[in-house]
This record gives C-alpha cells, sequence and structure tokens, in this order.
C-alpha cells in the first residue's frame, strides 16, 4: 500500500516467548502476517490470545524471539518503537476512550499531537472516519453519553484517524449486547473490506467465516492450529479445536 | 373502562411544617421551646454586634468600654495594623496595592480561559513581581522594605499563594516520581513524602527558618521570609503529592495503554490523559489542602512574622484597647471565611463544570 515502507509481510513473528514471573504466557510462537491480510485469532480465556497481539504494538514487551513489524524489529530502540507504534492501531475489549474530550477531540488528539497535523485537517479527517462507523452525528457528545457499540465505533474511528497500516482488535464484541455486536462487526467487515491489514482477536465465528484468511487457535500459550476458516471449523484436526469450536459454536 | 390514578394532593409548605414540627403536643412543645432558644440567641448576636455596638472612634475606648455592646471601634481605629502588619504607615497603599495584585492573580488563574500555559505563567510572573516590587520597593521612587517588615494579610495571601504555587507543581513532581517503575526512585520519593508528612509543621517551619542557616553557605540563604515558603511548600507538596497520586490510581490502565497505542510520548501521556482526569477524582481532597494551608499560614508567627492572626494579636495587645478582643478575632475570621468560603465556592464550581462526560 504504501511505497515508503519496505515490502514484505506486515508483521512477522519468530520463536516468540513472554512470561509474566513464572507464569508461561506465550510459548515459541511463529507467525507471519501479510499485507492486506485478516486473521482471526480465537482460543479459551487464558491462551495468550491478547498477549500476543499487545506485544505486536509493545504494550507488553516480548522476552525472547523477534518480532518485525513493517520490517522494523521492535527492541529496546525508542525511536524504533514510536514509529511503529504510529502505524499500528488498537481497538480494546473495554473501548478506553479519553472520557474527559468529546468524540471529536478523541479522534483529533492523536493526530494532532503525534502526527503534528493542523487542526483543521484532524477534524476533517476525524469527520471523514466518524462518517465511516456511521455516528457523524455524535461527534459533540462525551463517551458517557453513548451506547456501547456507538463508543466502540468511536473506539475504530480514533484508531483509523492516526491512518495506520495494521489493525489490532482485541475481544472488540466481548462487552457488547448482541444488537450492538452487529454494528461493531459490520464497520470492521468494511474495513476489511478495504484491505486494511486486521488482527483480531474474537469469538465471533461468523465474522471468522465471513472476513479472516486465516484463523488461528490458541490454547496454553501456544498457537495449536492455523488454517482457512472453512477447513478450521469443518475439518480441524486436533482435539482441543475441536473442543474449544463445540464450546463456542455449540450454543 | 378506563382507571384513573389521581396523585395525592402535594402538602404545601405549611402542612408540611406542621407534619413535621407540630404533629403531636409533645413535638409542638419541644419545637417551640427551641425557635425561643434561637430567637433569644439571634437576638442577644444582633444586640451585641449591632444595635448595642459602638461604631465611631469619636469617643476612643473609653465610649467602648461603657457600651453594653461590641466595641467596633477598635477595627476603625486600628484596621491598618490588622492587614498591613509593622509595614511602614505612609507607605501603606503599597501593601494594599499588593493584596490586591495577589488577589486578582488568583482570580483570574481561577478561570478556565487563562488555563493554557503562557497565559498562566504571564498571570503568576506578573502577579508575583508586582507584589514583590511593591513590598520591596528601593525600585521606581519606592522606598525600600524589608521582609521582616512585612505583615497582616498582605503577608498571609502572599506565603499562602507562593506555597501553592511552589507546592502544587511539586507535589505533582512526586507523584510522578513515586509511581514509577524503578524501584529506587519510587521507593526513594515514597520516604521523603512519607518523611515530610511524619513532621509537624511548626518543626519544619522552624528548620527553614533558623537551622537552614548554619548548613548552608550565605550565598545559598536567601532572606528568612523564601526559606519558610519553601520549608511550607514542601510540607504542602508531600500531601497534596499523595493527594493527586491517589487521583492517578482512579484512572484505569486502559487510559494509558489506550494512549500508547496511539503512539503518544511519555509527556503526552501524563499531560493530556492522565493527569486531567486525576485531577477531576482529587479535586474534592485538592480544595480541602488548599483550605487547610491557608489556615496554616498563621503558623509562621512562630519563627516571627506578622501574618493576620499575629498582626491582630498587635491590634489590641497595646494598652488601650486590650478589652476588645472579641472584636478583633471577629474580624479577622470574617476575613478568613470571605477567602475559605470563596475557595470552596470555586471548588464546587469546578466540580460542576468537570462533571460533563463524568462517566
Amino acid at each position: 500500500m504504501d511505497s515508503t515502507l519496505p515490502s514484505g509481510p506486515a508483521v512477522h513473528i519468530e520463536g516468540l516467548d513472554k512470561h509474566y514471573g513464572s507464569f508461561h504466557a506465550l510459548r515459541k510462537i511463529n507467525l507471519s502476517v501479510d499485507r492486506g491480510e485478516k486473521i482471526v485469532i480465537c482460543g479459551p480465556s487464558g491462551s495468550g490470545k491478547s498477549t500476543l497481539i499487545r506485544c505486536i504494538n509493545r504494550l507488553e514487551q516480548h522476552d525472547g524471539g523477534r518480532i518485525a513489524v513493517l520490517g522494523t524489529e521492535l527492541n529496546d530502540d525508542v525511536g524504533n518503537i514510536d514509529g511503529i507504534g504510529r502505524e499500528v492501531g488498537m481497538v480494546f475489549q473495554h473501548f478506553n476512550l479519553f472520557p474527559h474530550m468529546t468524540v471529536l477531540e478523541n479522534c483529533m488528539i492523536a493526530p494532532v499531537i503525534v502526527r503534528k497535523r493542523p487542526r483543521a485537517e484532524a477534524e476533517t479527517t476525524a469527520r471523514r472516519f466518524l462518517e465511516k462507523v456511521r455516528i457523524p452525528e455524535q461527534a459533540m457528545k462525551f463517551p458517557s453519553q453513548l451506547s456501547g457499540g456507538q463508543q466502540q465505533r468511536v473506539a475504530i474511528a480514533r484508531a483509523l484517524c492516526m491512518q495506520p497500516q495494521i489493525m489490532l482488535f482485541d475481544e472488540p464484541t466481548s462487552t457488547l449486547d448482541p444488537e450492538m455486536i452487529a454494528e461493531v462487526l459490520d464497520v470492521m467487515v468494511t474495513l476489511a473490506s478495504e484491505g486494511m491489514t486486521m488482527i483480531c482477536v474474537t469469538h465471533e465465528m461468523g465474522f471468522a467465516r465471513r472476513v479472516a484468511d486465516r484463523v488461528i487457535f490458541m490454547d496454553a500459550g501456544e498457537i495449536v492450529e492455523e488454517a482457512p476458516p472453512e477447513a478450521f471449523f469443518t475439518s480441524s484436526r486436533n482435539e482441543r479445536t475441536r473442543q474449544f469450536l463445540s464450546q463456542v459454536l455449540g450454543h | 373502562m378506563e382507571i384513573v390514578v389521581v396523585a395525592p394532593p402535594a402538602p404545601g409548605r405549611l402542612e408540611d411544617l406542621k407534619r413535621r414540627f407540630f404533629a403531636t403536643p409533645l413535638q409542638t412543645l419541644l419545637s417551640l421551646i427551641s425557635l425561643t432558644i434561637m430567637a433569644l440567641i439571634v437576638w442577644k448576636l444582633l444586640d451585641w454586634a449591632v444595635f448595642s455596638a459602638v461604631f465611631t472612634t469619636t469617643g476612643g475606648p473609653e465610649a467602648c468600654q461603657a457600651a453594653a455592646g461590641a466595641c467596633w471601634s477598635v477595627i476603625a481605629a486600628r484596621w491598618r495594623i490588622i492587614l498591613f502588619g509593622l509595614y511602614p504607615f505612609e507607605e501603606q497603599w503599597r501593601s494594599a496595592l499588593a493584596c490586591v495584585s495577589v488577589v486578582v492573580m488568583t482570580v483570574l488563574s481561577c478561570m478556565p480561559a487563562f488555563w493554557t500555559g503562557r497565559r498562566i505563567a504571564l498571570v503568576w510572573g506578573a502577579g508575583t513581581g508586582l507584589y514583590y516590587v511593591l513590598m520591596k520597593g528601593g525600585v521606581l521612587g519606592l522606598p525600600y522594605v524589608g521582609e521582616e517588615a512585612w505583615g497582616g494579610l498582605a503577608l498571609t495571601l502572599f506565603i499562602f499563594v507562593t506555597t501553592c504555587l511552589i507546592g502544587f507543581p511539586l507535589a505533582i513532581c512526586l507523584a510522578l516520581l513515586r509511581r514509577s517503575d524503578l524501584p529506587w526512585i519510587s521507593r526513594t520519593t515514597g520516604l521523603i513524602i512519607d518523611g515530610v508528612r511524619s513532621l509537624p509543621l511548626i518543626s519544619i517551619l522552624f528548620t527553614f527558618a533558623v537551622v537552614l542557616p548554619f548548613a548552608l553557605p550565605q550565598w545559598l540563604q536567601g532572606d528568612k521570609l523564601y526559606r519558610v515558603i519553601l520549608g511550607s511548600a514542601l510540607f504542602f507538596s508531600a500531601y497534596q503529592a499523595e493527594i493527586v497520586r491517589g487521583g492517578m490510581q482512579g484512572v484505569p490502565a486502559g487510559q494509558e495503554e489506550a494512549a500508547m497505542a496511539l503512539g503518544m510520548s511519555y509527556w503526552q501521556r501524563i499531560g493530556r490523559i492522565l493527569l486531567p482526569q486525576a485531577m477531576r477524582n482529587a479535586l474534592p481532597a485538592t480544595i480541602n489542602q488548599f483550605v487547610i494551608s491557608f489556615k496554616e499560614t498563621s503558623l509562621v508567627v512562630i519563627v516571627g512574622f506578622f501574618e493576620i492572626l499575629a498582626s491582630g494579636n498587635a491590634a489590641y495587645g497595646t494598652g488601650e484597647w486590650r478589652f476588645a478582643y472579641v472584636e478583633v478575632y471577629a474580624f479577622i475570621a470574617f476575613i478568613y471565611f470571605v477567602f475559605v468560603f470563596s475557595l470552596s465556592r470555586y471548588g464546587a464550581y469546578l466540580e460542576r463544570r468537570m462533571a460533563v462526560g463524568e462517566r
């Protein structure tokens, strides 16, 4: 997409290890995500899915192996991390909107103070993305005045305003009511159809089937299975995967 | 068939009163007794403070002593000592102007329109600068007046405002250092905060005023007044740091993560995301701390400064007005009340203002 960046995979992970004290959260993870590819990561709670994507934008620091994002390796070089952080957007389970700012300010702050864009330009961009997530009329409200689904769509718009190359979704619908899940997933489907590179931790298997290029199943800090959605849902060989699928699809 | 629900008629104010205070004979009796007592107290107070009081200085102290009520003449005769302390009589207009400049500075910095770095710096620089030049003199044809002669309300306001101006930023620094990831920084800061908090303010003031000069070289000492202000700012910041830290703990961890994920730097996260929310959480306790600090300025008398309370003592302490101490203290209490009450109302205004966007 962007000719100034080196080609190659969007994210390349090799032998990734992560411990929390004595707890081994990620074990020798290998994963490569191409530009424009959509990955869905699922697995039981505590399996390391969130930790994995939080390592990609450095909210967690890995303690073994290598991660390269857009061709740049993540290490302790601060400038390096800042540069990469701007290219990776993230949407959280609990939205994490800034409650003391309006919806519009939430979307403008990072472009203005991080990317040093003029305010007028940042506002135009913000309004364009609010339009895209279908809540342009809420721009002047505060987050607390919106429903959960609307807040999550603002959070998506806020991340998009930085015009990232990669979007990470950390269980974006798991705290929402069913009718709001649909409105958030719709926005994510649109985003996918426009060619965004997306890595989504989610249990929305319908979404995975429709959008994902690959589905990854994790358990106990390992990638257990990795397959295109059709194969994943119909012919997975692994016992743990089948058990998990029967639990999430069972009802 | 349609069912019409009629709400019971709302009781009028009179019926409400009747129901609450005059429902049974015993209640009626108790209510009447309390009313009588209250009326008596109010009447006595009014009689003392207004009807039987002496307001003019023409009769001197003797006319006052003969009267049954309050002797406000003492205020009329001695208000200059109360407000300006030992400041030279002919120059007291400077002290009055200095008070005004500090009050204006405080009011301006309370207004949201001045909450940008440049404006607030300008207001504070101009306010304290003007105060200093007016009080100290020695330039622009103003005769020199040393800090030891400053006193009264002018001194109280100056100590309070400078304590807050130095103490507040220091408190934020201490709070940030205390939540540092590096244990040796956070532990050392914790030790400093807890150390300062475990000492009485009086001992800190005494140390800074009297003991410090023995430990510091001459050129680093500065005037006793500024050492005392530093001591009181340090004390203020130790308490305020814990208030700010409490406010920070009330901000969910997700807020900083979201800011990090958007690529914000440490100072951007602190300045734009963490502190605004932390200060909102900490506001009631912060106003509380300001109020306490304002009243604690009276402790500087221990190291020889005549702030407003000590000046009040001096106002009635000399000879002929010795009997009128109640009136002097009532007047000083009124001044304290005006400042502290405005502070509390301002806090309430801020809370309403910040309630916008509350979760």
